[in-house]
């Protein structure tokens, strides 16, 4: 059940294709934020604990990124089978009655989609006022780091789950 | 008629300012509301059960609930012109006075209510005072010198209070104080009395230094706008009266807090001295303005972060504080 | 339809959910919106609800080091010290049946000195032991369901997420908690080591036929080419928390370093290994996290009902001796364990209990013991168990069902009963460290 399996040329196997591929580059995204966290903390310890110098805004940064990575890295993980689920009954239907247990997947995806819109449509107007309004962490004269960036890239990550769930739907029944 | 309203704390119910509400609010609005053929019924929603610490603003604003205790200090974005207290130390180390001022500009002045406006929500009242910020050590203090090169935490803008000691300032918050102190992480840390004794701090920092550092604004009361906008003006009223008696009960009890905390710390064998003036005088006179840097970074975004500066600290001196340094007029 | 009815059938309707099929945090998330939009009459409000949970519910610090515990687990894991320290474990036990199951335990214990998160527990052990059971002849299922249960010693053994919370809660030292938190972690790792090796003696169809007789003894050079590399990044990783250096929290980047570092000297990892445990540790902070989002969503949600709230005024209200007090609250303990995470049971029961409790003279830090034994037994329990949701997001092996990881796990949910109940009776275990 890969895209390839969907006429490359059609209009479902294009946009699989370039679903799949903003997937990746979000996943690495993400992967490059746990890098930078690892980074991040090591060089803070190191500046504290050697040269008296702490890295400011440790804690800001890490719980801001912690969103940021979960979000990006979420549809990559459901496109790679690994959002947890209990299989077990699914598999007892799909063995006696694969339309059936297709039926009942599709209408789980269309729900997997519908709360990712109501997530969406909430976290718009807070994204755009973050924006608008300068929103930060930390504190000033120390240090400070906008909020908007996470809150776009959990729109990102949102929305692309989101496409993923319409991509199950479509490799269902087109492949 | 009968009304509800969903009360929200990050905080757990342990923490006085939100004891305060079922202590001293819900009870003083009920009794402002007898006879008035009102009611209100609150359902309390404490310890992030709906709302972290910090996202009780936004919780009310988004009308999940009607009232929250809305946290400036860990929302200092929205809340902006309110950690005016945080960015001027050194200025009064009274609890009481510091709260009656604050609540005192926000029931006057529309500068300091406009950031609620801006947000959806109202100000109630009842604002949490913390009492005077002080240093607890692993090492005696004798002046300012003895700071150089230690690492102390301190929480949010109070990071700032340490540039020019020497210190080496590192951020941290009262759930780990205990944990990192013992472990060395830390050799000491800017915090006020009645959480240190719960926090049980002078068991692994037991110099106890009090410099002054003041009291502070933390948060206050605050209602969902559209949901305050259709009471009637008779239960409107019983909130602010509510608000009212949860202030008094809160600063009657901060203040008994502050002076067991003391006695309590000492019996255990904490070492409590207060700095020299020499010491206050050099550490104020050491320190980065970061009121201006803050105050005038508000003012770029159209906040009027230097009036409110200025408002503070002439009511604090018009009312008899003698601030080590005029942070407005620098 | 009173909001206490609404949470009722919110919780019935994610029960079926999940067992149907429905990915969990999915399932987790529609019944939070549809509850709230039942208890508040508004669709809108649902919707912010959520919106505001997913920005704010993973925000923190604590949750932030999770994909660095987790890639510290892969790291050691990838480089082959994993494979290592089990071989000199598997060494040392090789003449007990069960050895290797013991090694686990062991590691386990050791490792929740340096964690204070179940979950980053779980998941190391997934990715370092599971495989290396699994090739020395152990079932899957036990493989799993041991992970699973020496998993909790994380939290139990300091430092410990839980015993902070508990500690903010009800104003007792933390350190005090943490001394507490000792003994019983300690007997409990006891009771899975002899648990392990009576059910390997007495029911080997369960843990895994022709145990501990595949290698051949290691030569002392052997032992210490193995058993270096790993004690050296332990002791980098405990030395420099109890020194002072970083905090446990900040563990998680150092050990990561250390790891990284040992594993290009030992010449077993590369660049593609390398980009390999990067995108793996990605997939698994996703599943996990995303899931605690989902989770934080669906407790506000009943809190809203009411529901938690009413359980807990029910059995605070009963009139009962202490041990029938300290009975039935361990079992409304367990009851949420299995629909509500760790933290969420806490703040809503321990609040609730302090005032019953404390007139009757209890000591807080007992209580507090028990309360997170009894909390992590929830750990273990369906259809809500956060580690066993870890393992199988971490294990990503189509042939092991959550079924196979919740039944793997029950003889060991059981042995924290018997753990719970020596403490119950036994309050030294406890509080023995403290001299109380
Ligand atoms: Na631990
Ligand atoms: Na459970």
């Amino acid at each position: 059940m890969t895209s390839e399996t969907i006429g490359r040329a059609t209009m479902p196997g294009r946009f699989l294709r370039v679903l799949d591929a903003v997937t990746l580059v979000a996943n690495v995204a993400g992967s490059c934020l746990i890098v930078g966290l690892v980074i991040l903390i090591t060089a803070d310890v190191i500046g504290r604990e050697a040269l008296g110098a702490p890295v400011s805004g440790v804690p800001e940064l890490v719980s801001l990124s912690i969103v940021a990575i979960v979000f990006l890295q979420a549809p990559q993980a459901l496109r790679a089978g690994r959002l947890t689920r209990s299989d077990g009954v699914l598999d007892a239907i799909k063995s006696r009655k694969p339309r059936l247990a297709d039926a009942l997947e599709t209408v789980f995806d269309l729900v997997g989609i519908a709360v990712l819109g109501a997530i969406l449509y909430a976290h718009w107007p807070i994204m755009t006022r973050a924006w608008e309004r300068n929103d930060f962490v930390g504190a000033v004269g120390d240090f400070t780091a906008p909020t908007w960036p996470v809150k776009a890239m959990l729109a990102v990550g949102a929305a692309l789950l989101a496409l993923q769930f319409v991509a199950r739907i479509l490799r269902r029944y087109l492949s | 008629d009968s009304f509800n309203a969903t009360v929200v704390a990050g905080h757990p119910g342990v923490f006085r300012w939100v004891k305060m509400v079922d202590e001293a609010f819900v009870p003083g609005v009920n009794a402002a509301l007898e006879g008035s053929g009102h009611t209100m019924s609150f359902d309390g929603q404490y310890g992030g059960s709906i709302a972290k610490v910090g996202d009780e603003l936004e919780t009310v604003e988004a009308g999940l609930a009607e009232i929250g205790i809305c946290q400036s200090l860990f929302d200092p974005a929205k809340l902006a012109v309110q950690n005016v207290t945080y960015y001027t130390p050194f200025v009064n180390d009274d609890p009481r006075a510091v709260s009656d001022l604050m609540d005192e500009l926000h029931k006057s002045d529309p500068r300091m209510t406009e950031a609620y406006t801006q947000n959806g929500v109202v100000y109630l009242g009842a604002p949490v005072g913390i009492d005077d910020y002080l240093l607890m050590t692993k090492f005696p203090i004798a002046d300012l010198g003895d700071l150089d090169g230690k690492k102390i935490a301190a929480p949010g803008p109070a990071i700032n209070w340490l540039s020019g000691t020497g210190a080496v300032g590192v951020s941290g918050n009262l759930t780990t104080y205990y944990n990192e102190l013992q472990a060395g992480v830390y050799d000491g840390v800017i915090v006020f009395a009645s959480a240190a004794l719960p926090g049980k701090l002078y068991e692994v920092a037991p110099y106890v230094t009090r410099a002054g550092l003041g009291a502070q604004y933390a948060g206050a009361l605050c209602a969902n706008a559209d949901w305050y906008d259709d009471l009637p003006d008779e239960a409107k009223q019983a909130l602010h009266t509510g608000a009212d008696a949860a202030k008094e009960w809160y600063l009657a009890a901060l203040e008994g807090a502050v002076e067991t905390s003391f006695k309590v710390m000492g019996e255990n064998g904490a070492t409590i001295t207060d700095a020299s003036d020499e010491m206050r005088a050099a550490w104020a006179a050491g320190m980065d303005n970061a009121a201006k840097t803050w105050a005038e970074g508000l003012d770029g975004q159209g906040i009027p972060g230097s009036e409110v500066l200025s408002l503070y600290m002439d009511t604090m001196r018009g009312e008899g504080a003698t601030p080590l340094r005029n942070w407005d007029q620098e | 339809m009173t909001p206490f009815e609404i949470g009722l059938i919110a919780l019935a309707l994610m029960g079926f959910l999940v067992l149907l099929g429905m990915h969990v945090p999915i399932a987790l998330i529609a019944c939070s919106f549809l509850g709230v939009w039942a208890i508040k009459g508004s669709p809108l409000l649902a919707s912010k609800m959520l919106g505001l949970a997913a920005n704010d519910a993973i925000s923190s610090y604590f949750f932030g080091v999770v994909p660095l515990f987790v890639l510290m687990g892969f790291l050691v894991s990838e480089s082959g010290m994993g494979r290592d320290s089990f071989d000199v474990a598997n060494a040392m036990f090789r003449r007990i049946k069960g050895g290797l199951g013991i090694g686990t335990i062991a590691a386990n214990t050791i490792f929740a000195a340096i964690t204070g998160i179940s979950i980053a527990s779980a998941a190391v052990f997934t990715k370092i032991a599971v495989p290396e059971l699994r090739r020395h002849g152990y079932t899957p299922r036990f493989s799993v369901g041991l992970v699973a249960g020496s998993s909790v010693l994380g939290m139990l053994i300091p430092p410990s997420l839980l015993l902070i919370l508990y500690g903010l809660l009800t104003e007792q030292s933390i350190g005090d908690l943490f001394l507490a938190g000792v003994g019983p972690g300690l007997l409990l790792a006891i009771l899975f080591g002899m648990g392990t090796v009576l059910m390997a003696l007495f029911v080997p169809g369960i843990v895994g036929q022709n145990l501990g007789q595949v290698e051949a003894p290691l030569s002392a050079r052997q032992l210490l080419a193995k058993g270096l590399p790993i004690t050296l990044l332990i002791a980098l990783v405990l030395g420099g928390i109890y020194v002072g250096f970083f905090t446990p929290v900040e563990a998680g980047a150092i050990g990561t370093v250390g790891a990284l570092l040992i594993g290009l000297a030992k010449g077993t990892l590369n660049a593609k290994s390398l980009w390999r445990v990067l995108v793996e540790t990605g997939l698994v902070t996703a599943a996990v996290c995303f899931l605690i989002v989902a989770a934080q969503m669906y407790s506000r949600m009943l809190s809203f009902s009411g529901l938690p709230g009413a359980f807990g005024e029910i059995v605070a209200s009963a009139e009962l001796g202490l041990y029938g007090l300290i009975l039935i609250y361990v079992l409304v303990v367990i009851l949420f364990g299995m629909i509500l995470d760790s933290s969420s049971i806490m703040l809503i029961l321990v609040p609730l209990m302090l005032p019953v409790v404390v007139p009757m003279g209890v000591d807080l830090v007992w209580f507090g013991i028990i309360t997170v034994i009894a909390v992590e037994v929830g750990l273990l329990t369906p259809p809500f168990g956060i580690s066993v949701y870890v393992i199988k997001s971490t294990l990503d092996d189509p042939y092991i069902k959550l079924s196979d990881i919740f039944i793997g796990a029950a003889p060991f949910a059981v042995m924290m009963l018997v753990c719970l109940a020596a403490v119950v009776f036994f309050p030294v275990i406890a509080t023995g460290l403290l001299g109380r």
